[in-house]
């Protein structure tokens, strides 16, 4: 009889816990959805009211945006993936062999680690200004280089982060056997850690990437015309579409959507970049 | 030999230290120098025809910076902004994982479909918002309109409790996988050996799990606020700090002084005063933080 009312009373919580799971997962992402679905409208089917959630899907708003001629959007794309991309690389080239060094030979750990990490919490807009006074001495303003340099800085203090605590866990073994052949640590770096480091290296890759994808403050301080990333450019959408609300929903998809699916490949290591980051800081 | 040993140990930390110097020249470069100009541009009366130029001006410039209610009321959204939101973040993500923490351990997919926001730039989804929240064409206020109440969430007396939602929604999320991944850390044994004593439900949440969850609440709730603090992008999209100044967060405000204002030498001494503070608060965390981890 107990045993009985149990099993009830845990498939009522088990039902419960779905309904939570689909109410929370539908209102978080509404916004996504939404744009998602009027993205594929027609303008006649976005002008109904109410909304339908059955309509006959269309291309149209995204031809318009990507090949229709009166847009830039294809250049923002193509920016936002060489900055994020470059910007995603040069962290990982400063920062990895930094790592190495802070776990194996203890070079920095006192200062240089917790300096970086603590970096992450300094609101970005206290540098903006004497940023954009250099790039405009050194003309970098709107140009792709510059853009890939403020990524590289915003990236640092996660990528060294997860890199420390990886290479933390490696056994000092595995490197020891290299040093009895002779190896330098350069060479020891890049014939044993490196291989062992492929996991971390290509979750750093794609959390940078992301990262620098969604970046927007320095984005629209830096860059006018030639470098302008997609996630300021779609803004532009707003104003200069004014009412073509399909075609502003098409760029918006074409912004979410790469660090979206990129996201679902990394997440796991975001707790751990924060927990790490935050105990060991 | 061993001396020998040592001596090979010392010279491979010399080494070493040649890995860490691109790393730190750049940083030097990227984020030293700046902060320098910086300081030495809040004590200057430099103007954007004039960068390398400029005289000194002693305090003039951090006297206008503080004698500007703006900066006051800047600060204030700013400080209420972070509360709310990270109060509000992790209580919502405290609940989401003890309810779904026994549907989610086999179901990573889960986990997956409820990070997502996360993952949206917060300047693409207050775009988004922006579109779906319209007053004439937006999606949400046409459902509400079906249940004969219709809401304007941009309009200028709902517009500041809507930047304060779109925030949550879109960490919550954040809040939710951190505190999730702390969830999973703890040992079955723990549960087990609670329920043998008769803990069930919400008393082995507060009781046993909640008490084991501390750390990373308080490391939750402080990244949320300082996030949360600077909040720049979509406060910026959806209403640039208006009407009026309802939802200037301090990065907007230096952003507008700077930008559009043209008040450079103000602008600078509010951004160095935000620096002196943020690394107060910094050092205050990372000393709090030593302390609960030699307790």
């Amino acid at each position: 009889m107990i045993v009985a009312r149990k099993g009830i009373g845990s498939k009522i919580a088990h039902t419960l816990r779905w309904v939570v799971f689909i109410v929370a997962g539908v209102v978080l992402n509404l916004p996504i959805i939404m744009t998602l679905m009027t993205s594929f409208k027609t303008m006649a089917d976005i002008n109904t009211s109410p909304p339908p959630l059955i309509f006959s899907p269309t291309l149209d708003n995204y031809r318009e945006v990507l090949a229709g001629g009166n847009t830039d959007l294809p250049s923002y794309i193509l920016n936002s993936i060489v900055i994020a991309g470059g910007g995603a690389l040069l962290a990982i080239a400063l920062t990895f062999p930094a790592a190495y060094a802070i776990v194996r030979h203890e070079v920095g750990k006192s200062w240089l680690l917790p300096l970086i990490t603590n970096l992450r919490a300094v609101p970005l807009i206290i540098f903006a200004i004497p940023i954009y006074l250099m790039f405009q001495l050194a003309g970098l303003l709107d140009t792709r280089t510059g853009m890939i340099l403020i990524e590289c800085v915003i990236n640092i203090p996660v990528a060294l982060v997860l890199f420390v605590g990886f290479i933390q866990d490696i056994p000092e073994e595995m490197d020891a056997a290299a040093k009895v052949d002779g190896a330098t640590s350069l060479r020891t770096l890049w014939h044993v850690i490196v291989p062992l480091s492929r996991p971390i290296l290509l979750a750093v890759l794609i959390l940078s990437f992301v990262y620098g994808w969604n970046e927007f403050l320095f984005g629209l301080i830096l860059t006018t015309k030639q470098a302008v990333p997609v996630t300021v450019g779609a803004t532009f959408f707003v104003t200069t579409y004014g009412v073509k609300w399909g075609a502003t929903a098409a760029a918006m998809t074409l912004g979410v959507v790469p660090p979206l699916i990129l996201g679902l490949f990394t997440y796991p290591y975001i707790g751990k970049a924060m927990l790490t980051g935050a105990l060991k800081g | 030999m061993a001396a020998q040993r040592l001596g090979v140990r010392a010279k491979e930390r010399a080494d070493a230290r040649y890995f860490l110097v691109a790393l730190c020249l750049f940083l030097a470069l990227m984020l030293g120098f700046p902060a320098l100009a910086n300081l030495w541009y809040s004590f200057s009366n430099f103007s954007f025809r004039d960068l390398t130029g400029g005289s000194f001006v002693g305090l003039a410039n951090y006297r206008q910076a503080i004698a500007n209610p703006g900066l006051w009321s800047a600060l204030g959204f700013s400080l209420r902004f972070g509360l709310i939101c990270a109060a509000i973040e992790l209580i919502l993500g405290l609940a989401l994982v003890f309810v779904l923490h026994p549907l989610l351990a086999k179901r990573p997919w889960m986990t997956g479909i409820l990070m997502l926001p996360m993952m949206v730039s917060p300047a693409l989804m207050g775009v988004m918002y922006r579109l779906i929240l319209n007053e004439f064409t937006g999606v949400i206020p046409a459902y509400l309109e079906m249940f004969g109440r219709p809401i304007n969430f941009l309009g200028k007396n709902n517009v500041y409790f809507t930047v304060i939602g779109i925030e949550i929604l879109q960490w919550t999320p954040f809040a939710f996988l951190i505190l999730l991944t702390a969830r999973q850390t703890i040992p079955m044994e723990l549960e087990e050996a609670a329920a043998v004593d008769g803990a069930i439900g919400v008393q082995l949440n507060t009781l046993v799990i909640l008490p084991n969850m501390v750390p990373t609440i308080i490391i939750v709730a402080f990244i949320r606020f300082i996030d949360s603090f600077r909040v720049f992008d979509h406060i910026y999209v959806l209403t640039g700090g208006g009407p009026g100044n309802t939802t200037t967060s301090l990065s907007i405000y230096i952003y507008k002084l700077f930008f559009n204002q043209n008040v450079l030498g103000e602008a600078v001494a509010v951004s160095i005063m935000l620096l002196m503070a943020s690394l107060a608060i910094l050092f205050a965390g990372l000393k709090l933080a030593v302390r609960t981890r030699t307790r």
